[in-house]
Parts: C-alpha cells; sequence; structure tokens
C-alpha cells in the first residue's frame, strides 16, 4: 500500500479553470491596500497600482456553487435572457467588451471600449474614460468631444441643463470640467475612487482624498467637512442630506454636516462588499458577504431582502427606488430585487455571454 | 525547496500589490493540491470544488493583511482542511438513512489512486483522513499537522498511527 498514490487523485475536467475564473474575478473586485509611503515619488506609483488593480467583476461560474445557488434561493426559474428591466430607466454597464446602454425594453448598445462611465443629470449625454482620456458621447455612441489626460478614470456629471461639471479623478488628482469640455482644473490630491456631486442646488463634490474624504463646495472653492478614514464608493441620497462612505469593510452614512449618522462595522469574518440609497429614502441597501454566502439587508432595519449562495457583487437601485439590481458574479446572474411593497425577485442568467467578462454596473439613470 | 518559497514569497507581496500574474502563480501552485485534500477528506467532488474555492475567496479578502514572512501554503491548506472536516462532519450529521447509498461514487478514472486505498480511505473518519492527506499528500510532519490543526502533538501522532493501521487492515 503506497500512500504516495493520493497525490494521483483526478481532477474533475474544467475543475481548476472555473475556479480560476472565481478566484480571479475576486482578485480583480477586491480593494487594494493603501501602499505605504516611502518616497515623494511613491504616491504616484501607488496609484497607478491601484489603476491598474481596480478592476471590474468577472466570473464565469462556479458550477458546482451554482447547483447550491439553484437549489437554496429558487431562481433557478431565472431568466435566460434580460427581456426587460422591472423598472423605468436605462443602465450603463461596463465589461471588458466595452461600453453597454441597456434600455428598460433589454435592447442594448455597445458604445465602444471605455472603462469607467456616468450619465449626465438628465441622461442625455454620458461621460467616459478609455486610458488616458476623458470622452463625452450621447447614447448612441458619438463622441461629442475628448480630453486627454493621464490615467483618467470615475467621472461624475452634475448641473442643470445649461451648466454642467464633470469631475474626474486623474494622475491622483480631482479635476473638474465644463460639461462643454472646456475649463478643465486640478483641484488637489484624491484618491482613485468615484467623485460623488451632491444632488441639488449648487455644485458641491464628495470625494476621497489620500486621507479619508472631502465635501467641496466647488463654488466657494472651500471643504465643508473631511473625515479619515478609506472610502471606495461615495453616494449621496438622492435629496443630497446624506453621504454614503463605503470602505474597505464597513461602512458609514454622513449627515449634511459631516457626523456620522449609521453605520456598520461587521466582524473580521465578514464585509459590507456594496452599498446603495434607495431613491426618495435615507434608506440604505447593504450587501454582506459571509464565508461562502451573502445577504441583501436593510441597514437600518436589519432584515434580510436577499441572500445567495457565493460572493454577491453590487447593489444598483433603480431610478424610482422600487428594485434593486444585485450583480451575482459566482452565479453569472443579475437578480432584481423589490425594495418596496411585497417581496418580490427577478432573475436573470447568463450575463456574460450577454454583456461580456468583467460586468460591472456604472449607472441607472432616467 | 527554498527556491520555490522565494518564489512564493515574492508573489505573495506581487499579488498584495495588485500583480494579477503572481496572484495567478499562487492559485496555479496550489489549486489542484488544495481540491485533491478537500475531495480525499470529504469523498464530494462538487463540495471539494467548493471548498477550494472558498479558501481561494478567503485568500483574496485576507491577502491585504497576510503576513508575506509566513508560507502560503500552510495557511491555505489549514483553511481548506478544516473546512473540509466540517463538511464531513455535516454530513455524517445529516446522515439518517440511507448511508451506504450516499457514499455510492462513480468509477474513478484510470490514472485515480488505487481503488481500493481510495474505499479504505473512505471507511475513517474525516479527522483520521485529514490527518493522513495531510501527511502523505501534503506531506507535512506530523508537528507542522499539529499546528495546522491546533492539535497537541501527541493526538496527531496517534491518529496517523490509527489511521495507517485502519488503512493496512482495510486494504490488505
Amino acid at each position: 500500500m503506497s500512500l504516495r498514490q493520493l497525490r494521483e487523485t483526478p481532477v474533475p475536467e474544467g475543475a481548476e479553470e472555473r475556479a480560476w475564473e472565481v478566484a480571479r474575478a475576486a482578485y480583480e473586485a477586491r480593494d487594494p491596500a493603501p501602499a505605504r509611503r516611502r518616497s515623494p515619488l511613491r504616491p504616484a506609483l501607488a496609484l497607478a497600482a491601484a489603476v491598474a488593480a481596480a478592476g471590474v467583476l468577472a466570473s464565469p461560474p462556479g458550477w458546482s456553487l451554482i447547483h447550491s445557488i439553484r437549489v437554496a434561493v429558487g431562481v433557478k426559474e431565472a431568466q435566460t435572457e434580460l427581456f426587460s428591466l422591472p423598472a423605468p430607466g436605462r443602465l450603463l454597464v461596463v465589461s471588458q467588451r466595452g461600453l453597454w446602454v441597456v434600455q428598460r425594453d433589454g435592447s442594448r448598445r455597445l458604445l465602444g471600449g471605455y472603462r469607467d462611465a456616468a450619465w449626465s443629470p438628465h441622461g442625455l449625454y454620458l461621460a467616459a474614460t478609455r486610458p488616458d482620456e476623458v470622452v463625452a458621447l450621447d447614447p448612441k455612441g458619438q463622441v461629442r468631444w475628448t480630453l486627454p489626460r493621464p490615467g483618467a478614470r470615475f467621472p461624475s456629471w452634475t448641473g442643470s441643463f445649461t451648466d454642467t461639471r464633470i469631475a474626474y479623478v486623474a494622475a491622483g488628482r480631482l479635476h473638474v470640467v465644463a460639461g462643454d469640455g472646456t475649463g478643465d482644473h486640478a483641484l488637489g490630491p484624491a484618491a482613485t475612487v468615484a467623485p460623488a456631486w451632491r444632488p441639488g442646488g449648487g455644485r458641491v463634490l464628495a470625494y476621497a482624498t489620500p486621507r479619508g474624504l472631502a465635501v467641496y463646495d466647488a463654488d466657494r472653492a472651500a471643504v465643508l467637512w473631511s473625515a479619515r478614514g478609506r472610502p471606495v464608493r461615495l453616494e449621496w441620497s438622492s435629496d443630497g442630506a446624506r453621504l454614503l462612505a463605503r470602505g474597505p469593510v464597513g461602512l458609514q452614512v454622513f449627515d449634511a454636516r459631516g457626523r456620522v449618522v449609521a453605520e456598520d462595522d461587521p466582524s473580521d469574518a465578514t464585509h459590507d462588499a456594496d452599498a446603495a440609497f434607495v431613491p426618495g429614502t435615507h434608506r440604505v441597501a447593504v450587501i454582506r458577504v459571509h464565508g461562502a454566502q451573502s445577504d441583501l439587508f436593510d441597514l437600518a432595519t436589519g432584515r434580510t431582502l436577499f441572500r445567495g449562495t457565493g460572493a454577491f457583487g453590487q447593489v444598483v437601485a433603480a431610478p424610482d427606488g422600487r428594485w434593486l439590481l444585485v450583480t451575482w458574479p459566482t452565479a453569472d446572474q443579475w437578480v432584481f430585487v423589490r425594495a418596496a411593497g411585497a417581496p418580490r425577485i427577478r432573475a436573470v442568467a447568463g450575463i456574460i455571454r450577454q454583456l461580456g467578462p468583467g460586468v460591472r454596473v456604472a449607472g441607472w439613470c432616467c | 525547496m527554498a527556491s520555490r518559497s522565494r518564489d512564493e514569497r515574492a508573489a505573495v507581496q506581487g499579488a498584495q500589490r495588485g500583480s494579477l500574474p503572481d496572484f495567478e502563480s499562487l492559485f496555479r501552485l496550489h489549486w489542484a493540491p488544495a481540491y485533491r485534500a478537500a475531495y480525499l477528506v470529504v469523498r464530494d467532488a462538487a463540495a471539494a470544488e467548493d471548498i477550494a474555492q472558498e479558501a481561494f475567496l478567503a485568500a483574496v479578502r485576507a491577502l491585504d493583511r497576510f503576513d508575506r514572512r509566513r508560507p502560503f501554503g500552510p495557511w491555505l491548506h489549514r483553511i481548506v482542511v478544516n473546512r473540509a472536516i466540517d463538511w464531513a462532519r455535516r454530513r455524517e450529521l445529516r446522515r439518517e438513512v440511507g448511508g451506504d447509498a450516499l457514499t455510492a461514487e462513480p468509477a474513478p478514472p484510470e490514472t485515480s489512486p488505487d481503488r481500493g486505498l481510495v474505499d479504505a480511505l473512505a471507511g475513517l473518519t474525516a479527522d483520521h483522513r485529514a490527518v493522513i492527506v495531510l501527511r502523505y499528500l501534503l506531506e507535512y510532519t506530523p508537528g507542522e499537522i499539529a499546528e495546522l490543526l491546533d492539535l497537541p502533538r501527541g493526538t496527531v501522532n496517534s491518529r496517523l498511527r490509527r489511521a495507517l493501521d485502519q488503512l493496512k487492515g482495510r486494504v490488505e
């Protein structure tokens, strides 16, 4: 009897590649650790590394996981195609194939090879980035203007029909440019995190600094308040009265003066993978990943809205606040969870086949 | 061996800095042994895939906090084997009726280890399977196994001895 034979235990065909796809997606979606400051040149290098590591969710499924998912959560009746969205508005989706606009009736248009994008305030235009370039285009893909900037990422658009501003991050600095592509200027050091304009009047912007977050009034050229931390996602409530700052593990909700009014600090074994305000409310929907399971829950009440095996990726709220879109990379599914009224779920499978690997929802707009 | 250890440390360091190729080299180096270890403890291919995959997802989550001076393999194997033991124990608890049917497995491919050995291994408890897998598949010393499983070394030695005795009795 030779126990060395155990090393010849066969591995199922394709298992390693299935596992690699999931592990790679998780690796690319992780929040990179902050770089240690060693020399004046280091911040720029660290930012470049962070840009390179700030990937998107991608994952052909691990079939064994999928089996348990479908048994466990009852989305085996998932639609095979994204026939329609359950709420008004259009989705902006980025994948390795490029930037997509998905209409409510399910029709979709591939606009090109952009890696980040955001709607203009009324959904008439898009701001997007390619490597070293900010681009404004219309929803049919026609480019209106371009602005070459090294390492440009994460455009965010605000304003009225006649006067708009786009904020973005490039080479470790926060920039703001007018909606017509003129007057670009750098405001100061920034982490590579999407800035967020406060809805409503004025031009107030939340952005991640190297040491935390700052809320900046662009009209008065003044920082209104700041907080320490390491935010990786910033989002305002639809009335502009609350700011959600999600970190690598937990999250905080600030009021207009920068006071923490709610927070979630998970234990070591879990983390908050994403969170979003429900429009029209101050409710926050949170994705908590713990072990091989993920929950979508309401931060205020703790009520679980949806639960599944594997890792959920993003939660994105419909403009009318009635539905939440949960991306589920390990299942290669999107799940629409009703946020108001009686619980209801709609699932769509085959997201990678339809939109490409590395799918990330960049916005759900008007 | 020392070179491999250096390579692994470099890969961990690279992966922490965001290098996908370095992370992939860690994955390629460790996934198959992790799968085999899980499979030999749980005797369920789908569960073994899940366990190996979850171990790597745990590795991704903990990557930034990982002490790069420590070897990556034992850390990963500790997760895999402990999860596999937990899974096997839970299955034992669930097995109320039809236990024989639950252990039925399709015939292994030609390249698999001797069927008698695999069947004999299946007859051990999960704890005993785990120490055999750690010793003879992953080649840890009894002292290292004791650290991995958080057990006294004497317990590991006695489990190894009993497991080997039972295996010999079943195979012969």
